[in-house]
């Protein structure tokens, strides 16, 4: 019997399967004709979207998914935001009757929270894992992303990409 | 070439997928911090949660995934709810013109969970589903889990976590 080790795999995370709180949010056409988006209206407030993770997970050691980094595309339009900061959340499920345990891995992104991730444009945000994780079958993985705005800033998200090694 | 035939895969089905009908829903962050949730409103009713099965499927028989079972996160806070069930449909998709067919597989309850009074108590709950004879995905083939949850007479609400689906991979 053979295995795959294969370094160079990616997941398509559609914006439908985030988890929005925090200002209106609505699916819309996105501005490039034929993609699609979740928008927030203009508001002043600061939504947290949530984007699960969605990769095979393995109950061995070293096998599943090796998650390295996230992509993130999203365009704020009108005006810039405050910030868009960006934490990597690792829960660990609980057994039954006994609560999730959440831990923070250490993360870099490339665009600068208040500086480049924030300015009105289209982006593509790459958070880096510092230490890429095996993904154990009782531990899934959310990237919280917090955007600071101001009354006028229109939020379009496009969706996420997950970089991984699929080892099976 | 060789093949894959891993007996240890798991995916996590985020909330997000799940397709609630009746109540009002909507998504929240969960009792954990950094965690999400989706969380029905407290009112008399009765809501219907399907849970979609995103594993992989094959054309080809013995191949693609083995679905063994599927567990579900989810905490009732405040009040216990009347009812807490679940069945596990496999629906074969209709061809052009056709309707589908949904055959509802035998399982069993985890010892946490298998009495109706332990599935509605207030409380965290990772309720297992384990299907009696697993079997191999086709690709004419989804498998949904509903969950059925009457609040009725209670001030209690639901927070669905996720789920985690467990198979084997063959390819």
């Amino acid at each position: 019997m053979g295995y795959v080790h294969d370094t160079a795999m990616s997941q398509y995370i559609p914006p439908t399967a985030m988890h929005y709180v925090t200002g209106t949010w609505t699916q819309a056409a996105g501005a490039v004709t034929d993609t699609i988006c979740m928008h927030k209206a203009a508001g002043a407030n600061t939504p947290v979207v949530t984007i699960p993770i969605m990769l095979p997970s393995n109950s061995v050691a070293l096998k599943g998914s090796y998650l390295k980094t996230i992509e993130i595309d999203y365009t704020l339009a009108a005006a810039g935001a405050t910030s868009v900061t960006a934490v990597l959340n690792k829960v660990t499920r609980g057994a039954d009757t006994a609560v999730a345990v959440v831990s923070v891995p250490a993360i870099t992104q490339d665009l600068a929270a208040g500086v480049a991730a924030a300015t009105q444009d289209e982006h593509k945000l790459t958070v880096t894992l510092t230490t890429p994780e095996w993904i154990d079958n009782d531990v899934y993985f959310l990237l919280q992303l917090t955007l600071v705005c101001g009354g006028t800033v229109t939020i379009d998200i496009l969706g996420a990409v997950a970089n991984f090694t699929l080892r099976i | 070439m060789g093949y894959v035939n891993d007996t240890a895969m798991s995916l996590y089905v985020p909330p997000t997928l799940f397709h609630c009908v009746t109540g009002t829903w909507t998504q929240a962050a969960g009792q954990v911090a950094g965690t999400i949730v989706k969380k029905v409103n407290d009112a008399n009713q009765t809501s219907t949660i399907n849970i979609p099965i995103p594993v992989p499927s094959n054309s080809v028989a013995l191949k693609g995934s083995l679905l063994k079972s599927i567990e579900i996160d989810f905490e009732i806070v405040t009040a216990a709810m009347e009812e807490v069930t679940a069945v596990v449909n496999k629906v074969t998709r209709g061809a052009n013109t056709a309707v589908a067919v949904v055959a509802p597989q035998t399982f069993t309850y985890d010892t946490g969970n298998n009495t109706a009074a332990k599935r509605y108590a207030v409380g965290k709950h990772r309720m297992t589903l384990t299907i009696t004879t697993p079997f191999w995905v086709d690709n004419d083939e989804e498998v949904l889990v509903e969950l059925t949850v009457n609040q009725a007479g209670d001030t209690g609400v639901i927070e669905l976590l996720g789920a985690v689906a467990n198979f084997t991979l063959r390819m």
